[in-house]
């Protein structure tokens, strides 16, 4: 014979508190996710404003500190470096989208781009190449803060979804 | 709804071709500006070495008259903003600015550094060194090489000369070339590539949002129209003009809703029957 306890009224249930709450970190941590992939692309931005001025707030580097960096790159390379990180970073991109898979935060984009544009400054070869690292950044970076914009609008679509019908059920009992 | 589908699939797919097409233009624009100026050092190179092999018959004779001639009638080229020559102490000996003749070259002056940086002059430059670029003072983008005459057996032993064979440089040639015809290339070549690569841009995102219409909206839109047009709660016969998984979704909406039609009339005839 089975004993059937009534819950007393306006008590949570443990089990179904604890999911909630379970599912309100998702739902920060997406909101949070989604929020990293602005700001990667604001220190992007920011970089590339100071790159545009050629690093002009930075102390010129001493005689001293570019012999121990040693010769810089040619410029020849860091383009074709260039173009082969923004054409693979665009495909995997593309490849992620197609398969559904969770988008990396835009901030290791961010700071590669970087580095392309110290290497740049450090070649004397900035100027020249700026746009280029520029337009590279914004369509690598744009397509994957799409992404993960899209991709964490949708989870969090479905994440609200779930806690408005637990809180739907609880209003019920 | 059709319109997010179009924003969400074209809008992405158009920026990251525009950004990347950019990107590889304005590289490929460096590359060739790179190139095309290489090529135009080393023509500047080749006219410097000319003038100087013109102009030895004249120096190995001291033949002070026909040397000064010959550098007038480089310098009255079209194409040549400045020529002189200067001996090892940076005295101009020879120019077609007769203004400038008899004074002094600064050694800190771009041209001058490459090879007076250190306290102990270099005695050659590479062809790439031997170049420098400037404005000069009527506003003129110049490219100017700078190439040592060194001295030769036919100059330390010749009669009338005073040069030992100790020295190894007697002086310097100056030339500088008007970079105009060459930044009227790049010009050209800047806006023939920014028309090529609107082309391309229109033709590929052109392309892109045509064949998602033709294939992804307009079926859809054709199936929202069906399953929002039902007639007497039926779906109308008017089957949409698609075909595959859309066509597959549009009858299997037709059947359920039909089944719903079935359902809703059969409970709606029951309470008769039971009368």
């Amino acid at each position: 014979m089975s004993q059937v306890q009534s819950k007393p009224e306006g008590q949570p249930v443990p089990g179904r508190e604890d999911l909630r709450l379970r599912i309100e970190t998702r739902i920060r941590t997406l909101e949070r996710a989604s929020g990293n992939g602005l700001w990667s692309m604001v220190c992007f931005l920011l970089v590339s404003f100071a790159a545009f001025d050629g690093f002009s707030f930075l102390p010129e580097l001493s005689t001293k500190m570019r012999s121990l960096l040693g010769t810089p790159p040619p410029a020849e390379m860091i383009s074709l470096a260039l173009v082969v990180y923004a054409f693979s970073g665009i495909v995997r991109t593309l490849a992620r989208m197609s398969r559904n898979i969770k988008p990396y935060l835009g901030l290791m984009h961010a700071a590669f781009f970087t580095v392309f544009y110290t290497f740049y400054h450090l070649s004397g070869a900035l100027q020249d190449n700026f746009w280029a690292v520029f337009f590279a950044g914004i369509s690598v970076m744009g397509l994957e803060n799409y992404y993960l914009w899209t991709h964490s609008s949708a989870a969090l679509k479905k994440e609200r979804a779930l806690l408005k019908s637990m809180h739907e059920k609880g209003a019920e009992q | 709804m059709l319109s997010s589908i179009n924003s969400r699939a074209i809008v992405p797919v158009a920026c990251a071709v525009t950004g990347f097409v950019i990107a590889c233009c304005v590289l490929l624009f460096t590359f060739v500006k790179e190139d095309l100026i290489r090529g135009e050092i080393h023509h500047a190179v080749d006219l410097a070495d000319t003038v100087i092999k013109s102009t030895r018959y004249a120096m190995l004779h001291d033949d002070r008259e026909t040397l000064s001639n010959i550098i007038s009638s480089i310098g009255d080229q079209n194409q040549v903003e400045h020529v002189r020559i200067f001996n090892k102490k940076g005295l101009i000996m020879f120019s077609r600015e007769q203004g400038e003749l008899d004074k002094f070259i600064d050694k800190s002056a771009a041209g001058c550094n490459e090879c007076h940086a250190e306290e102990k002059p270099k005695g050659s430059l590479g062809t790439m060194a031997q170049a420098r670029q400037f404005t000069n003072k009527d506003g003129k983008d110049v490219l100017a090489i700078t190439a040592p005459i060194y001295n030769e057996p036919e100059c330390s032993n010749a009669a009338c000369h005073f040069h030992t064979s100790e020295q190894s440089l007697l002086g310097t040639l100056d030339i500088g070339v008007s970079q105009d015809p060459l930044k009227q290339t790049l010009g050209q070549l800047q806006n023939r590539m920014i028309v090529f690569s609107g082309m391309i841009l229109i033709l590929t995102v052109g392309a892109v949002c045509a064949l998602l219409y033709r294939q992804v909206f307009l079926p859809i839109k054709q199936l929202a129209d069906f399953t929002e047009t039902p007639v007497n709660g039926r779906l109308g016969e008017e089957f949409p003009d698609v075909s595959g998984d859309i066509a597959r979704l549009a009858r299997s909406f037709q059947e359920m809703t039909n089944r719903v039609h079935e359902l809703e009339t059969k409970a709606s005839a029951k309470p008769d029957d039971d009368s």
